[in-house]
């Protein structure tokens, strides 16, 4: 096959691992997100890509239509995630999370999800915006050639895994997060403030996907369409074993591994190499690929 | 300390408290029986603000507690530990015990919790040997001590325990009664609800029988474990012969 041959040159097997970590990075940062909201609140959130487009917008519109420079863009970037998340909390979830209906809140967000698409498309239009890279141009590792913004994205979202790993395992505030999450009964018995700590995860889960948003940017134009990259998140939350924050990250990479390899083979029907690759995945694991199976938990 | 009246508490349009009338005396630990259903947990959440309630709960003379959240109640120091237990089950057993501290804590604090933590692992060597031990792993009777333990976290000025013998086996049972008992000597007023009330009894200073949402029956507990009613009722026929529970 030609495409094996391709594959299997050092140089364009080097550049797609690259492309392929930094593409899983991005979904990672989506798929922690999942399992953030999953633990804390119960709900499996449909807009998690529309929240990674729109901070691909809302930091684009900082840094072309408010002109700010980089350094402001950036804490204002925060404020702002930090705004979206509180808003969807209260639009989407709080009103519901008493409805007798559990599906309720899941259903919400897949409305919120319309919403956030339209609400993108009225600001900023339906013609795909162009974004520079972070840094531009290439590294030359001898005869490989490797674009920055995808090792930048690569450290991005390590040193942003990384700090969430800090806050909940380290740090109290993260324990007492962990706590609301677990048991929301008893945390409010122990006077843990679980509006405060529910806030907190939307504006932690939203921040993920924002920043993720910021880092694709340049590689693919801003669009609406980027938000059908959360397909690519669920597939790296349902192959690391659904439930660990450590399974979705490493399903995630395998996911862009798996979407960056088989570019050499069909560009077209990427999609459906990466759900096929789920599919076999799930077949011979049905417990995904990190999952411990439910009987080993109770 | 604690002094309620005319206490009316609801689940929707269910009345589940009728009008209760309860003192809790500083220091002693009070008792709260009556059958399945009666109202108990009911009062707990009630005073701890888990629940819509009406009526008058004052805490130190001065404090009116109704209108108040359950964060504001357990920051005076209020401790409910509930009905089975609800143990952190991803959190190690310290963990649970530093979530104790929440309410004096503070969200961003860094105050220091090792004297608190020393004292709950000197009443209970058991939870200082699983200390690393995840809350699911552990078995009945120390997911309780656990419960109780990261309740003494919370520098408890009233101590409210739900049900603390539930599904346990007697030795253990006993033996938990008697660590509540040593809580009491430390000064903490206690109200302890049970099924159990010959146990109740025997460790309160004062009881109260709870019916329906109304208080039925109330006084010392060494007059209520005497009292015929009570022992129809709630003791069994072979009051005053020792009976596994
Ligand atoms: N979540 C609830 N919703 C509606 N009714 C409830 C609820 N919890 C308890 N009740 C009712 O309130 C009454 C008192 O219950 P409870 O306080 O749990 O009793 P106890 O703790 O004494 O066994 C019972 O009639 C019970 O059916
Ligand atoms: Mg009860």
């Amino acid at each position: 096959m030609q495409g094996l041959n391709i594959l299997l040159q050092p140089n364009v097997f080097m550049q797609l691992t690259i492309n392929g970590v930094a593409m899983g990075m991005i979904y990672a940062l989506m798929a922690m997100g999942l399992i953030l909201l999953i633990r804390a609140i119960g709900v499996m959130n449909f807009a998690q890509g529309e929240l990674l487009m729109l901070g691909a917008f809302i930091t684009w519109g900082l840094t072309y239509q408010v002109k700010l420079p980089f350094v402001l863009m950036i804490p204002a970037a925060m404020l702002c995630f930090a705004f979206v998340g509180v808003v969807f909390m209260f639009v989407a979830y709080w009103p519901l999370r008493t409805a007798s209906y559990p599906t309720a809140t899941v259903i919400s967000t897949m409305g919120a999800a319309m919403v956030i698409r339209e609400i993108a498309t009225i600001t900023w239009g339906s013609l795909p915006l162009v974004s520079a890279p972070l840094v531009k141009g290439v590294v030359r590792v001898g005869s490989l050639r490797l674009q920055y913004q995808y090792l930048l994205t690569i450290a991005i979202g390590a040193v942003l895994i990384f700090l969430v790993f800090v806050l909940f395992e380290k740090l109290y505030a993260g324990r007492i997060m962990q706590a609301a999450a677990q048991d929301k009964y008893a945390a409010e018995l122990l006077g843990i403030p679980t509006v405060l700590t529910t806030a907190a995860t939307y504006i932690i889960v939203v921040t993920l996907a924002s920043v993720g948003g910021y880092m694709i940017a340049p590689v693919f134009l801003v669009n609406v369409t980027l938000g059908t990259l959360q397909l690519r998140a669920f597939a790296g939350v349902v192959t690391g074993g659904f439930g660990s924050v450590k399974g979705a990250i490493v399903g995630s990479l395998f996911i862009g591994l798996v979407e960056s390899y088989s570019s050499t083979f069909t560009t077209t029907y990427k999609d459906a190499v990466v759900f096929l690759v789920l599919i076999v995945v799930l077949l011979f694991r049905p417990q995904g690929l990190f999952g411990e199976r439910v009987a080993d938990k109770a | 300390m604690l002094k309620i009246a005319n206490l009316h508490a609801y689940y929707g349009s269910i009345e589940a408290l009728k009008g209760i009338d309860i003192e809790i005396a500083p220091g002693v630990v009070t008792c709260l029986i009556g059958s399945n259903g009666a109202g108990k947990t009911t009062l707990l959440k009630a005073i701890s603000g888990m629940i819509r309630r009406t009526g008058s709960i004052v805490f130190d003379e001065r404090n009116e507690l109704i209108g108040e959240s359950p964060t504001r109640i357990a920051r005076r120091s209020i401790v409910h530990v509930p009905e089975g237990r609800h143990i952190f089950p991803g959190l190690s057993v310290e963990e649970n015990l530093e979530v104790g501290t929440i309410a004096w804590h503070g969200f961003f604090g860094r105050k220091p919790y090792e004297t608190e933590k020393r004292s709950v692992f000197d009443l209970f060597p058991r939870l200082e040997e699983r200390r690393g031990q995840l809350g699911w792993s552990l078995s009945g009777g120390e997911q309780q001590m656990l419960a109780i333990g990261r309740a003494l976290m919370a520098r408890p000025k009233l101590l409210m325990l739900d049900e603390p013998s539930m599904g346990l086996a007697p030795v253990i049972v006993s033996d938990l009664f008697r660590k509540i008992v040593e809580i009491n000597k430390l000064g903490i007023p206690i109200l302890l609800v049970e099924q159990n009330a010959r146990l109740a009894l025997e460790i309160s200073d004062f009881a109260y029988v709870l019916d329906q949402g109304r208080v039925r029956i109330e006084g010392k507990a060494k007059d209520l474990r005497t009292d015929p009613r009570v022992q129809e009722a709630y003791l069994g026929r072979f009051a005053g012969k020792t009976q596994p529970n």
